[in-house]
């Protein structure tokens, strides 16, 4: 038994090395001057770390043209982020709460509809998508992509809310509207401070998924809006002069941070959420 | 002057009926108990009545104003439901007024019904709680708070009780009779459980299937069950049932079960039944004695079952099995060949064919 146990511990302790292997190579590299990369193995640590990489790919590396840093992306991304995040989780939350809860005639057809955009791969919507948006008048513009990821992001966070609030008993509304309040005011006072969990989730989902987001950032932004990806791709992806390895795993990292950050905030809602959503339904 | 009037109510979903044709009247003040087995509609004309589910044809008033197409919270009335629908995030103060607050009363005229309801509740400790914070009887007062708060004249409760334990739901049943004796609400009442319906109805409407098969004060259904159904659902032990054919005979009627005849002068027909009518002869073991008067019948011991109170006596009729409700003293060492006498006074006769009272 205690054999075992320790053989268990070596063997999770080596898989944990294993998949971190990049991640330390990508943290060590930013650490390091361009001499060092060209001199040395990958694996070595570096001589004398410092952040010189990281202001460099925040501040003044080249995307393209313009050498401004990463930093407008990161400002980009930001303004994006907000309000799709914002729009995206409410209007699903609304939608599911007026799904589940009302069940208005055809809500079944509509879920089934929505169940299949859930998995309808974007590539199929894009061209329409940009026809559509370029016709009135949104393509290549803030209210464009933020109007793209709340569409998108809509049958998911639809579904999310339904079965969240599908698990919740009938009387609690029938109750409520025996007391005379009406649909938004038991959204608002009964059903969505009954759901703090699955707000967080949608939110994580959204905040990840937004931030990771290339393709479409790259196709319906423009170039003035460019999100954080879009412009580490410029960086990384220059064809000019020597690769500065070390800002570009600079840049990556800066890039991956808030998501990260986001997980490590709210990991425990998240599990809890999860369950939650699990056990209710 | 009646409170809830319900005429003609009909609803369907899909092809199912679930409600065909009612109608019922509750007075002022009564506290009317709609009993029946699950699936015979009783919630879903609760519903009805409350505004929470459409309905396909009919009429409903309350207090005299049609409210067949008004909101629920325009109806004038105030509901108990069966999982108690206590507003989860809400404190015990909030979940009691919320109905007042969305009506914009007064801050004064709130504070002076919750003062009140939680006082007659026995709440006032327990206003700032949660409910998650509340046992399973607590939960269910709060959830009468919210209504008493309302001051309406019709309440209405889906089988508030079965959630709760044995000894609880006696304690609530106490409690729910105490409010009605004290504040004269008109009630309506649903509820599966026959011993709810007993002690707290003044009328009770006994629905199957859609329908409502007897509406009448608790003692008219237990002595006189206008159908098979009424007396079979209605009363526990169960009342005997025997298949009988009916004997005419000049003016004298008698039931024929096999090779035993019961003589049925004592019964008060409705109509005179015809020669050679198949029925069912119903009585309850409490009209079944081992002495005194009433029409003799010889039985055969069979077995013998202790309730505490009372032992039912199972004795063997011709071919049919009979029960008797007998004192514990008396049942004890009884075996072998009995008389039984039978109360025909008090004995329920159907037809078998209608299963009407005959």
């Amino acid at each position: 038994m205690k054999a075992a146990r320790i053989g268990l511990y070596a063997f999770l302790l080596g898989a944990a090395l294993f998949f971190s292997i990049p991640l330390l190579i990508v943290v060590m590299t930013s650490l390091k001057p361009m001499t060092e990369i060209r001199t040395g193995s990958i694996f070595a640590l570096p001589l004398a770390p410092n952040f010189d990489a990281w202001v460099k790919a925040w501040m003044s590396a080249c995307t393209g043209l313009a050498c401004e840093g990463i930093r407008v992306g990161f400002w980009n991304s930001f303004r994006i982020l907000v309000p799709s995040v914002a729009l995206s989780v409410m209007a699903g939350a609304l939608n599911g709460y007026a799904l589940a809860q009302w069940k208005p005639p055809g809500a079944n057809a509509l879920l089934t509809a929505l169940m299949l955009g859930a998995f309808i791969p974007y590539q199929v919507i894009l061209y329409p998508m940009v026809k559509i948006l370029s016709n009135i008048g949104l393509y290549n513009s803030l209210p464009g992509i933020i109007a793209v990821h709340i569409i998108f992001g809509l049958p998911v966070m639809t579904l999310i809310f339904r079965n969240f609030y599908a698990g919740l008993p009938d009387e609690l509304l029938k109750a409520a509207r025996v007391d005379g309040a009406g649909f938004w005011r038991i959204f608002f006072e009964i059903m969505l401070p009954l759901s703090i969990n699955i707000l967080i989730v949608a939110v994580i989902l959204q905040v990840t998924g937004i931030w990771n987001d290339y393709l479409l950032g790259l196709i319906f932004a423009g170039r003035d809006n460019a999100p954080m990806t879009v412009q580490l791709n410029l960086i990384v992806n220059t064809s000019m002069g020597e690769q500065e390895h070390n800002v570009n795993m600079a840049a990556t990292l800066l890039t991956a941070l808030p998501p990260l950050l986001v997980y490590f905030a709210s990991g425990r809602y998240f599990v809890r959420g999860i369950t939650a959503g699990a056990v209710k339904g | 002057m009646s409170a809830v009037q319900v005429r003609g109510l009909r609803k369907s979903y899909g092809p199912l009926d679930v409600l065909r044709n009612i109608d019922l009247e509750v007075r002022e003040g009564e506290f009317t108990v709609l009993l029946g087995p699950s699936g015979c509609g009783k919630s879903t004309l609760l519903s009805a009545i409350a505004g929470l589910d459409p309905v396909n044809a009919g009429r409903i008033e309350i207090g005299g104003v049609d409210v067949t197409d008004l909101d629920p919270s325009a109806r004038g009335i105030a509901m108990v439901f069966q999982s108690y629908a206590l507003y989860p995030t809400m404190t015990v103060r909030n979940n009691m007024t919320f109905g007042l607050r969305v009506k914009r009363l007064p801050k004064a005229e709130i504070d002076k019904r919750l003062t009140w309801a939680a006082d007659m509740l026995q709440l006032t400790a327990l206003l700032d709680r949660k409910p998650a914070q509340l046992s399973g009887g607590q939960r269910q007062r709060v959830a009468i708070g919210r209504a008493l708060v309302q001051q309406s004249r019709v309440f209405l409760f889906d089988e508030p009780l079965s959630n709760l334990d044995a000894k609880l739901r006696a304690e609530m049943r106490v409690e729910i009779k105490r409010l009605h004796r004290e504040l004269a609400p008109t009630v309506v009442y649903v509820t599966h459980d026959q011993i709810e319906a007993m002690t707290l109805a003044t009328r009770i409407a006994v629905m199957r299937g859609g329908q409502i098969e007897q509406y009448a004060t608790p003692d008219e259904l237990y002595e006189r069950p206008q159908t098979l159904f009424v007396a079979g659902f209605v009363g526990s032990p169960a009342m005997n049932f025997l298949p009988v054919v009916l004997r005419r005979n000049g003016g004298a009627v008698a039931a024929e079960l096999g090779p035993v005849t019961i003589p049925l002068d004592a019964y008060a027909f409705a109509t005179p039944p015809a020669d050679g009518t198949q029925a069912i002869f119903g009585i309850r073991p409490e009209h079944a004695a081992l002495s005194g008067a009433g029409v003799q019948v010889a039985t055969e011991t069979l077995f013998m079952e202790p309730m505490g109170a009372d032992t039912l006596g199972w004795f063997q009729l011709g071919t049919e099995k009979l029960s008797a409700r007998l004192a514990p003293q008396t049942a004890r060492g009884i075996s072998g060949p009995q008389r039984l006498a039978l109360d025909i006074a008090n004995a329920s006769i159907f037809a078998r064919d209608t299963e009407q009272r005959l």
